[in-house]
Parts: C-alpha cells; structure tokens; sequence
C-alpha cells in the first residue's frame, strides 16, 4: 500500500501459489528469478531458517505455512497477531528489510533471505521504545489485540517522516484497524513520541527535529 | 437457550441508617441510605480522594505495547493439539449423516468430534471438530468431513421472514407462544418489557397537537472482536484448565463442568489477557457454538492439550451479533413541545435467536410522559443467534426514538436540544446539555436544515442515551494481602476484558489504603480468585469495587492493629493517606506504610471481604448525551464525522483516563456502525457474503474524526465506593447523533443504517422531490 518502493506482489500468496505450481517461468516473476531456476516447494515440511530480530531461526514449515504462522507457531514469537488473515487489518504488521508488511500475506519460505522485525525487538517492558512508552501513556489501546501492529506501524511512520501531521498519522495506520475505538487515543501517543524522540535527538550542530514543520 | 435456575428465596439482610450526600457539584442531595450491616459509609459527594478520578496508564501497558502480553490466542502449551470446528455450510437442513472416517486416517489427526444434534438452523452452525498436531493438518483434516444433508426452505430477510407462508424457522411446538409471548408464522411478540407500558398511548395521540410518524431500519452489527472466540483445553488426571478468550471466567467454568458433568471444583479457568469481546463472549462458549466444550472433550480423548480458537469467518457466523431493527415511533406533542404519548413499535431478527427487543431506551428518558408503549416482536430468520452487544437493543432503539424526536423538532420548528429539555426529567443529563452544546458549539448549528451552501454542507446534531444501573450482590468477592515489606496484592476473580478493570481496582484498593496503584499487584480473570461477574451489563466495576475496597478496608484494620502499639495509639484511632500511617488526631506521629507493615507479626495479614447489597440510588438511570458534527459530500453522498462529544454519567469514575477512553471507543464503533458495518447474507444460499474484515467494513484510521469524552462525576451511592460501568451507555446515542447531524446538514434523513453514500444520494433526491 503505502510502500511501494518494491513490487509488494513478489512476496504475496498469489506468487507463492504461482512460483510454487507447476509452470516454472510465469509473468510477473523477476528476470533474477526466472533465472535460478524455481525449487518445487512442498507438499511437505522443509527446514528453512529465517532472519528474525537479528537472530538466525530455523523453523521447519509446509510451503504453505505464511510467515505470520512461522513467527507464532513454531517461534513463539506472538507480538504480530492473526486476526482477519487477508491483509486487511495489520494486526500481523512486522518489517520486512525496513518496509512494514503484513506478515499474514507473505510465505515463510518467500521471507528466506529477508530481514524480519517484529514489535519484541522495539523494546522491553522494562526499557520502552519512546513509541511504545506514548502509547502507555496515552493509553493507546483497550484489550491491546491490534497494539502490536499499531506500534510497528508507528514506529516505521517516525522513522520516515519524524514530525508527521494528524492526516499524515493517519495515512501512516490506514491498514490498522482496532476494533476498540482508540484510534483518537493512538493518534495522541505517535505524536507524543514524536516529540519525545526530537527532544532526544543529539543536535549535532543544528537544531533537532525541523524536518517537515 | 439457557436453562433458567429455580430463584432462591431472597434473604432477608439487616441493614443500618446512614446519611450521604448524594448528587453532582452545584447540586448535592442530602440521602437516607439502609446499606447492609457492616457495610462502610460509600464514598459521596463530601469525599475528599486521593486517587479515585485520576488519570492512571494501564498497569499492563508494558506487556502490551511490547507484544509480550500472552493472550489465549498466544498460549502454547507442551504437546498441544490444534483443534478446528467445522460448520455448516448450509442454512436449514436435516443433517443425514456425518462421515468422519476420512478425517480420522490422515496422519497426525489425534481427535474428532461429531454434533448429535440432527438439525441446522444457520450457515455455520457446529456439526463437527478435529484436532490434530499442526493446524494445517486440523485444516485438511476439516476438508475431509463429509455431512450429508437434507436441504429444507431458509429464510435470512427480517421482513421476508415476516410474511404468511415464509419458510418457518422453529416448529410451533419447537418454539410455542403463550399468553404473555404470543407467536405468529416467524414472529414473536408483541411483549412489553418492564417499565415501557404507561397510560394509554392512543388517547394519548389523540390529545397531541402536532405528531410525527417514522419508520427506520437498523442493519446487522456483528462484534468482530480481533482475538476471536476460543480456548485452550488442557486436562491432568481428573483437573481441567482452560485458558479462554472470554467475558466470564466462572460462565466458562460454571457451563463446562455442566456438560461434561465434573464438580466445579476440577475446573479451573484463566484469562489473563482478553482481545476483545463487546458482549459476545458471555457465554461460556458463544451463542452460536459449543466450541469450548467440543475443545475439552477432544482434549480428553486425545489425552493432551487442544488449542481451539475460531476463524474470522466463523467469528462472524456463530459467536453473536446485534439484531437488526425494523422500528416504527409514533410521538405526539402538545403545540409548547410537551410530549402526550410515545409509541415504539419493534420487529427484529436475533436470528435463530428470540430477543430482538430495541423499545428499553423509552424506559429511561423522558419519563414524565404520561402514555407510553413499547412493543418489541423477535422475528426469527435462519441466521447465528444474536448476543449482547453493548447494551443490547439499545442504539438500535434510540436511533429510532431519537431521530423521530429529531424529525418532530423540525415539523415543529423548534431546536430539537430545547425540545428534549422540556421533556426530561434528568437533572444530570440537564446539567449534560449544555456542557455537551458548548463542546459541540450548538450556537453554529444551522437553523434551518440544509441551508449551508456549496457541495460538502456542515451540520450538528444531537441524541440522548440511557443505561440502568446493574450490580451483582454479595456474592462477589476480593481477597487483599498486605506483605510484611509494605507490598500488597489484591486478588479479583473478575476478567479485565479491556476495559481497564485490572488498573481501576488498582485505584480502589489503592484509595482505601493511602497508597498509588502502582504500589498494587494485581491478580484478575482467574476461578481461583474470589468470585467476580462476567463483564455484561456495565456491572464488572460496581460489582468489585464494594468488595475490593471492603476487604482493603479489613486489611488494614489488620494493618493497624499490629501497627497500633509502636505509634501509641488504639487500631481504630489510626488513618492511612499518602503512604503514611497516622494518628487522625496527631498526623505528626506517623509511620510510613511500608514500616507500619514491618510491624505484622507473620508473613502477611490477608483479608477476604464479600460486596453489601446495593441499595438506594441517587439515580437508577446513568444519563448521556451526544453531540456529533458531520460533512456531507452531496454530489457523492460520502458522509464524514467531524467530531463527537459524549457527556456521560458513570457514578465517581474511578480511573478518568481508561474511562474516557471506553467513551470514546463507544462513539467509534457507533459511528462504524452508523456509516459501515453490515451483516449481509446471501439471499439464494443463505451464507454470508462478507464474513472477513474487508468486505465487511469497519472504521479505519483514515475515517476517524475528533472524539471527545467529557465525565460529569455524580455520587451516586448505592454502594460503598459510588461507582457505576461506562461500557454500555456510551453506545447508545451514537447512531441519531450521527443521522440528525446528518440532516441538519442536508435536510435529507436516512432512515436505514448504515448509511452508506448510495442510501444517503437516494435520501438527498427525496429531499429535493420535496422541497
């Protein structure tokens, strides 16, 4: 949606489906890919091993296993949430090299070779991110089911435009829903940790956090 | 449909007199209270608080915003199984035969459960369950259960399913009527609820000068909490654990050990963190599965645990939604505005549900008409029952009554702010009116409907909600244990369901013991804590609060009596505030809470106290009203909030942030609802075409306008700490607000939710076809 930089189709189910079936060079496919000549996935469970928080992990997956279910079934990692399954909603959000991406949308086999964050490696609950510090603060949530996401999202909003508007916050978590209604409430805590981390900034020589006003 | 326990004899309770002050600043109402024999005197207008009212984070913040709080969806349990429900995929029918032979033989499948029920009422309806070692295998090994079916004629359209001849959903005999419920082919009704049948409404609008007639729709809401219904069923030996994703820790308990027949004391039931439910997960299943007791049972035979969580789909289908409403309100009124009669005349379809009722809200507001009626008929279609959703039946309700109060202003020329005043009897939502129109700037609202000019026209609107107080009674407990270093845990039962209640009953213990809640560890949403309700009704704060700050006030009685020697003082001539225990008489001889801990004798002192019964009340309604500003694009029909104000009554609000934010979560989802969400079923199939979160459309960041929540706090009394729950009547206004704001904009005004742009061009041609 928003990130656009890379053909977000390259990662999606519907090019699994494709790479994954029986027709080898399809449209659509990259020339780099056309060139190393496709693996037959599957049926069954392979070992592959994932970049996740920095860390290697192996996981031993179905080809149709998606990242999502990698991530909380066989890591146990469970800060991305499944919640509509079909990209519609952001509960799953992570980064994928840098871009947030709906982890519910992308296979566990296609993430081989890709950076993976997910929210655990902002911070802890002893040491907040600044983000994640706002949304407590702003009470940024109610039952905290779409909080993980919400907070990937955030995160990656600030890193691109640190001092956003309202509508840019907006545009931000447009693929976030939270069923609670705290929206209002979210919008408050990305703009506070916006202003907590420009007040942070080191000012080598010029003054922090001008960008965009 | 739940079997109803025989009542028990009501007990009688000694009680003793007490004097309050009851009301709200500028108003104070001196009451005579009979709260029960060693009840304490309930915190009123004269409190001074240390705490209670203020603006606490969320104790578990941390562990949310940093993905580590575990959810039911987020357990994984040694050994665990993946369990998968399988539904009907048709929407009446005899069910010939279930063929699970398949599903069995595929490796890695470890259990399979088949309904014994022979009938299906709704698409999606449980007929059967596996549970395998991976949930891809428990997927495939669902695709491999073949249910044979006799297809009978379904019916989904509330209005179709009205008309003689429509295929009937029960069986007279299934379903019968009787003298109070009369039932007619799909309908049942008329029935009258308590408080909705006053003088009589026809003479009533015969005496009226001017009277107004409408007709509205409401459309289908379905919860669509984001941690779906589920469980975690882990058995060792004879002792059941079940982690559960509900509003009702002891429903779950209570209803499993029901139907599986084991003692209540082998079952024990967690809920640490709750992903939503909004009333739909009361039940210790849901209303429209038994997924958690299949989970139990196919945890039993396989011999290891089973998580068994739903799909979306599924969550759409059979865990609940809120019926919709087919409401006709007749209003007559004298030519000065006063009201003669109200008439609320109601069908809607819980589904396979009775319960469709939306005429409660003429219960509460505007009392002084002398004829009132309300009649609600439940119409059954083949469709997943309903279940509460904040405050069931109410916005759907107020939405018809209050846009045709709306609607009455206009033909009246009168500002339909100044027509409600005249005709409510509320001193708190008096004092809310002007508060909520100062907020909004009333004084901006065009005077005459549609009068702005351009394109995109401007317009503000208002409606009023209504909410009765609920309280459980002595059954509901709190344990609190002061440690000897000072530290204190307060242990409830009772589940926070998100909405706060962990860190609230923080602030009360905290307030009672002159401590900040952060000096509190919490222990909620778990059957080996005293006794708490399921979180329905608005009833969870006001039902634990009493209990919480009654055992906190015996803790430290505790506290006071092993301190008492070392400050030379008698127990009861001792205060705690501040952190610091003192002498009331001499607050210089003092000792900090943590040395006067140091001073009990063993580990810890632990005092258990069970809630008073409720008593008088200085309102039983909890007033609101809402403001709503909104733009509407009339050459597309695209209608934008621009902003919302809730003012609300919820007794002393405990904790101002947590509770402005369950206001404001309350104008969101109805704002989704009055402009999005629909339940829409398939008329030839009878399935749902748009079980999934983008064809069935919620608010989103981008739709999202200013939400303001402003308290008016009212001691209320009634019990012991003067609280009340929000949850509910924050939700029942949104839906008229939004649609008279509409029409102030445009003149137009849309009968049918959601209004949707197609709804709204069609209600601006109508409008012009008039003018």
């Amino acid at each position: 949606m928003a990130e656009s930089d890379k053909p977000a189709s390259r990662f999606s189910r519907r090019s699994f489906i494709k790479t994954a079936g029986a027709g080898a060079a399809i449209a659509g496919v990259s020339a780099e890919a056309q060139e190393k000549k496709p693996e037959l996935l599957g049926p069954d469970a392979s070992t592959i091993t994932l970049s996740v928080n920095g860390a290697p992990r192996q996981v031993t997956v179905e080809p149709r296993v998606t990242l999502l279910r990698a991530l909380r079934n066989e890591l146990e990692i469970t800060g991305a949430k499944e919640v509509c399954d079909r990209g519609g909603c952001g509960a799953c959000t992570v980064l994928m090299d840098g871009r947030i991406v709906n982890a519910c949308m992308i296979m566990a086999w296609d993430a081989v070779g890709h950076e993976i964050i997910t929210v655990e490696s902002f911070g802890t609950p002893e040491r907040l991110s600044p983000v994640q510090a706002a949304f407590v603060e702003c009470d940024g949530y109610q039952c905290g089911f779409c909080t993980p996401g919400m907070v990937v999202s955030s995160t990656a909003l600030l890193k691109k435009n640190p001092n956003p508007s309202l509508d840019e916050i907006k545009a931000g978590l447009a693929g976030n829903l939270c069923r609670c209604g705290t929206y209002g409430r979210i919008f408050e805590a990305v703009a506070k940790a916006s202003k907590t981390m420009a007040a942070n900034k080191p000012a080598p020589g010029k003054p922090a956090a001008k960008k965009g006003e | 449909m739940a079997q109803q326990p025989t009542p028990a004899p009501t007990p009688v309770i000694p009680t003793v007199k007490m004097k309050a002050k009851a009301g709200f600043e500028g108003k104070p109402v001196d009451m005579d209270i009979n709260p029960a024999e060693g009840d304490l005197k309930p915190w009123d207008l004269d409190t001074k608080f240390d705490v209670m009212k203020g603006r606490y984070p969320r104790i578990e913040g941390p562990l949310k915003v940093t993905g580590r709080a575990k959810y039911t969806y987020d357990i994984k349990l040694p050994g665990m199984l993946w369990g998968r429900m399988v539904g009907a995929r048709v929407p009446h029918a005899e069910v010939v035969k279930i063929d699970t032979s398949k599903a069995e033989k595929l490796p890695g499948v470890k259990a399979v459960w088949a309904t014994e029920s022979r009938t299906v009422r709704f698409a999606g309806q449980d007929v059967a369950a596996v549970a395998a070692t991976t949930p891809e295998i428990a997927m495939d090994a669902a695709r491999l259960i073949e249910v044979t079916y006799n297809e009978k004629p379904f019916i989904t359209d509330l209005e179709k399913a009205m008309e003689a001849g429509a295929p009937p959903v029960y069986s007279p005999e299934q379903v019968p009527g009787n003298a109070q419920i009369p039932r007619n082919g799909n309908i049942l009704g008329p029935q009258t609820g308590r408080g909705l049948k006053r003088g009589d409404v026809a003479a009533g609008l015969s005496e009226a000068d001017v009277s107004i007639e409408g007709t509205y729709r409401v459309s289908v809401h379905t919860h669509s909490s984001l941690e779906t219904h589920g469980v975690i069923a882990q058995w060792e030996g004879d002792e059941l654990t079940i982690y559960a994703s509900t509003q009702g820790v002891f429903t779950v308990k209570e209803g499993v050990a029901e139907a599986l027949g084991i003692p209540r004391t082998k079952v024990r039931v967690i809920t640490e963190h709750m992903g939503g439910g909004f009333g739909s997960k009361l039940a210790p299943s849901a209303s429209g599965s038994q997924f958690a007791i299949v989970a139990c049972r196919l945890a039993k035979s396989a011999g290891a645990p089973v998580k068994l969580m739903l799909d979306r789909k599924q969550e759409h289908l059979c865990t609940g939604n809120a019926p919709s409403a087919l409401i006709t309100v007749n209003i007559g009124a004298k030519k000065d505005g006063t009201f003669t009669a109200i008439h609320h005349r109601s069908f809607g379809s819980a589904g396979i549900a009775p319960g469709a009722g939306t005429a409660a809200p003429l219960s509460n507001l505007y009392q002084t008409t002398p004829n009132i009626l309300g009649e609600d008929h439940s119409v059954f279609t083949n469709a997943g029952p309903a279940a509460p959703l904040r405050a069931p039946g109410h916005p759907q309700g107020a939405f018809a009554l209050e846009s045709a109060i709306d609607e009455l202003a206009d033909k009246m020329h009168m500002d339909p702010l100044d027509l409600r005043k005249k005709n409510d009897p509320s001193p708190v939502r008096q004092m809310q009116y002007d508060i909520g129109a100062r907020a909004i700037g009333w004084e901006r609202r065009g005077k005459k409907a549609g009068e702005a000019k351009g394109p995109k026209k401007r317009g503000i609107g208002m409606a009023n909600g209504e909410w009765s107080v609920n309280a459980r009674g002595s059954e509901v407990g709190c344990e609190i244990r002061i440690h000897r270093d000072g530290s204190v845990e307060c242990f409830s039962g009772a589940q926070d369901i998100g909405s706060g209640f962990r860190t609230a009953m923080a602030v009360v213990t905290a307030e009672e013991l002159g401590l900040q809640p952060k000096d509190i560890t919490m222990h909620v949403g778990d059957t080996r804590w005293p006794f708490g309700p399921g979180s329905g009704g608005s009833n969870t704060t006001n039902s634990v609060a009493p209990a919480v700050r009654m055992a906190a006030h015996d803790a430290k009685m505790k506290l006071f009596a092993a301190a008492a020697p070392a400050l030379g003082a008698k127990p009861e001539e001792l205060e705690a505030h501040g952190g610091k225990v003192f002498v009331a008489a001499k607050p210089g001889k003092s000792l900090t809470f943590k040395q006067a801990a140091a001073k009990i004798a063993g580990e810890q002192v632990t005092a258990t106290a069970e809630r008073k019964k409720q008593y008088e009340m200085f309102r039983t309604e909890l007033a609101g009203t809402q403001f709503c500003e909104v733009e509407v694009d009339t050459e597309t029909g695209e209608v934008r909030i621009v902003k919302m104000v809730a003012v609300n009554d919820c007794g002393i609000p405990v904790n101002s942030l947590t509770t402005e934010s369950q206001v404001i979560g309350a104008m969101i989802q109805g704002a989704s609802w009055a402009l999005f969400e629909n339940r829409t079923l398939d008329r030839s199939y009878g399935t749902m075409v748009n079980p999934n979160m983008e064809w069935y459309k919620i608010l989103m960041p981008s739709d999202m306008f200013e939400a303001v929540s402003i308290l008016t706090p009212v001691a209320n009394l009634g019990n012991n700490t003067s609280t009340a729950g929000i949850g509910e009547p924050c939700s029942v206004p949104c839906l008229a607000a939004i649609a008279n704001a509409i029409f102030n904009a445009t003149g137009a005004r849309v009968r049918s939710l959601p209004i949707t742009p197609d709804r709204m061009l069609a209600a601006l041609a109508e409008a012009r076809r008039r003018a």
